[in-house]
């Protein structure tokens, strides 16, 4: 827990600073808003950190909520599927992406940088096509079923929780149970810090590499369903671009190495929530739009540095 | 079983080339490329490309104009939409010229930095802008409407709902496209009570500031970058911002239904009122349902079928089509409750005559 102490703070003071500079950012309907983005952009992170864990990387994730959204709309709208069967090959659908990127990487051998680059190319070219660019949604049908992503529990007469982040807690408690808890997590975190080493040890490297993608992808296969039920437009050609960028920052920010071996899900959960806020907290400060990239570069920028710098003391104290 | 890298790859070029004969004749893609330099010289029916600035359901309409020229006139038109800006539209536009056209319609994603590009084109073939201008290029005319005229259409809506004022705030993809400026200083200038302008000499307020005069306060103008997730939370947190938020303006399509979708999150749709442009099908619903006022339409139908139009015109030598100043305006529709059953019926029976 020592390595988040850093992020943790960082995301303390942009909450306490965007408090004091405007009040109303503690309004109950925005800290509502705050905690459904999370949740929404949550699945995705927390699929991104099992692969980054592994010392992978998956650049598909974007173009598979993309995909996931698109095709959930077209197989409710269009084909008239029932919801279940609908959500169900939705979420195969990932899962058959995932295996495969995890069969291309491990089994052929290829990098997991070109194999999913080229599945951000061809999920998106996939969806465009099935929609022939038509952008897809509901109306105003599945208004039931939408609830999944837009309502909420209310708890006080301008705050509810999103029901979106009560899933994404059964499944970060999962995950983080998994990742932490099972032997299968050990051997997910020793494959990460030295696939070798492990392989020797007796760990099926192969078969959690292939695991880790495909919980990658149903996690953006979640994801997919959430936003497009959450927004009620997908565009095929734009839904979940750039995803792919925030699920792997929110998940480094969180305290997984690109070099693999190390990530928790607490983490991955803190840093969405930073990523969030950070957006959120432009627009409540009014803040330019323009300047929202440099703002929030800068911000993780300095936050990375100060984590690493105060990590580098700590190390020399011990030592 | 360990498969060998040559079989894997062995295996993908028939599957690549299963997939590109997956594609419908008329797609950008799947014309076959010709080392004709135009129909003129192979005494061809006439092509022609209608180029959009992105991938949006707005050029799905004017796609459909341009079919029913297509239909009407007996020629060939390409609707290329590129899906990530300028660059792509450039590449669209070279291959284009590469398979040998009679005439192109460009809606330029950055007209004042596209000059040059522009004016390579028109060298080449006859050139005509649409939905957005580039004044400045060798476009040969404009085909559009006035924006900043539609903008102030779109302010009148504002204040038709909110006759005794209130703070709104403006909503859009991006600011950098010539289009989008002239719509925001229009619904400025006539929510804030100020003379008109003209386009030649067009004094833009600056982003970021707070703007107010007679009974209206703009409040901002929040870009999101074509970011549909990004769109709906700038409703979200300018309702959390200003709590006495009246108005929420979408400047592109897609920015009063996410509005909309914020409002309706909020249980504030109806209250917080909304103004839109454009006829995305959640808009036309929402005015149904009394969420939305109004919209302004450009009839992008027209967009397509006139570009090709003009374009079939100028081809044939009859110059005379193109207008004395350059512009050939497509006349705004406002839609309110009152006539929005009405424009819809029209809509569909256009779109499916372009099917």
């Amino acid at each position: 827990m020592k390595k988040l102490l850093g992020i943790t703070a960082l995301l303390i003071f942009v909450i306490v600073v965007t408090a004091i500079r405007n009040p109303d950012f503690l309004n109950g309907y925005n800290l509502q808003n705050l905690v459904r983005w999370t949740a929404l952009y949550g699945f995705i992170s927390i699929g991104a950190a099992f692969v980054i864990v592994t010392g992978g990387i998956d650049l598909s994730i974007g173009s598979v909520v993309g995909l996931t959204g698109a095709l959930l709309a077209i197989l409710l709208t269009k084909y008239q599927w029932p919801v279940p069967v609908a959500i169900a090959t939705v979420l195969l659908v990932s899962l058959v992406i995932g295996l495969a990127h995890g069969v291309l990487i491990t089994k052929v051998g290829l990098q997991p940088f070109v194999v999913t680059l080229c599945g951000l190319l061809l999920y998106r070219g996939a969806a465009r096509f099935i929609t022939g660019d038509q952008s897809q949604g509901f109306g105003q049908q599945f208004e039931g079923l939408r609830k999944i992503a837009v309502s909420s529990l209310p708890v006080t007469p301008t705050f509810g929780i999103p029901v979106p982040s009560i899933l994404l807690a059964i499944v970060a408690t999962l995950a983080g149970l998994l990742l932490h808890k099972t032997v299968w997590g050990r051997h997910l975190l020793a494959l990460g810090g030295n696939e070798l080493a492990a392989r020797f040890s007796g760990v099926r490297t192969d078969l959690i590499k292939i695991q880790a993608y495909a919980i990658c992808a149903v996690m953006s296969g979640v994801s997919g369903i959430l936003f497009s039920l959450d927004l009620n437009s997908i565009q095929p050609s734009g839904l979940g671009e750039f995803f792919e960028l925030y699920a792997i920052a929110a998940a480094v920010l969180g305290g997984c190495t690109l070099r693999g071996g190390e990530g928790t899900i607490v983490g991955v959960l803190i840093g969405t929530a930073l990523m969030r806020v950070l957006y959120n907290a432009i627009n409540i400060l009014g803040i330019p739009t323009h300047l929202e990239f440099a703002i929030i570069g800068a911000v993780i920028l300095a936050g990375v540095v100060t984590d690493e710098l105060v990590r580098r003391m700590a190390n020399r104290r011990l030592g | 079983m360990k498969i060998s890298k040559r079989t894997f790859l062995a295996g993908l070029p028939p599957v690549a080339l299963g997939l590109a004969g997956c594609g419908k004749s008329g797609d950008s893609a799947a014309t076959p490329a010709s080392t004709a330099s135009g129909s003129a010289a192979t005494g061809k029916k006439k092509r022609f490309a209608y180029v959009t600035n992105g991938v949006d359901p707005f050029w799905n309409t004017a796609s459909a104009g341009v079919r029913a020229a297509e239909k009407e006139f007996g020629i060939e038109c390409q609707v290329l939409m590129p899906p990530k800006g300028l660059v792509d539209q450039q590449r669209m536009i070279e291959s284009a010229l590469a398979r040998g056209v009679d005439g192109i319609a460009i809606s330029p994603c950055d007209a004042a930095n596209q000059v040059g590009f522009l004016n390579e084109v028109a060298g080449r073939v006859p050139v005509i802008t649409h939905d957005s201008d580039a004044p400045m290029s060798k476009r040969l005319c404009f085909v559009g409407m006035d924006n900043y005229k539609a903008g102030r259409a779109a302010g009148k809506l504002v204040k038709e709902i909110l006759p005794s004022g209130g703070k709104v705030m403006l909503f859009v993809g991006r600011m950098e496209q010539l289009n989008s400026q002239q719509r925001r200083q229009g619904i400025i200038d006539e929510i804030l009570d100020r003379p008109t302008q003209t386009l030649e000499k067009l004094n833009q307020d600056p982003l970021g500031k707070e703007l107010s005069g007679g009974k209206f306060v703009v409040l901002d103008t929040r870009t999101d970058g074509f970011d549909y997730p990004k769109a709906k939370a700038n409703a979200e947190d300018a309702m959390s911002r200003y709590q006495d938020l009246a108005c929420m303006i979408g400047l592109w399509a897609y920015n009063s239904p996410m509005c909309l979708e914020a409002a309706k999150a909020a249980g504030k749709a109806g209250k917080v009122r909304i103004v839109s442009f454009d006829e995305q099908e959640p808009t036309l619903r929402g005015i149904i349902d009394g969420h939305i006022h109004g919209t302004i339409s450009q009839q992008p139908y027209y967009y397509g079928y006139d570009s090709v139009r003009i374009l079939k015109d100028i081809a044939e030598g009859n110059r005379g089509v193109i207008p004395s100043n350059g512009f050939f305006e497509i006349p705004i529709v406002e839609v309110r409750q009152a006539n929005v059953q009405e424009f819809w019926k029209k809509l569909k029976t256009l779109q499916a005559a372009g099917a």
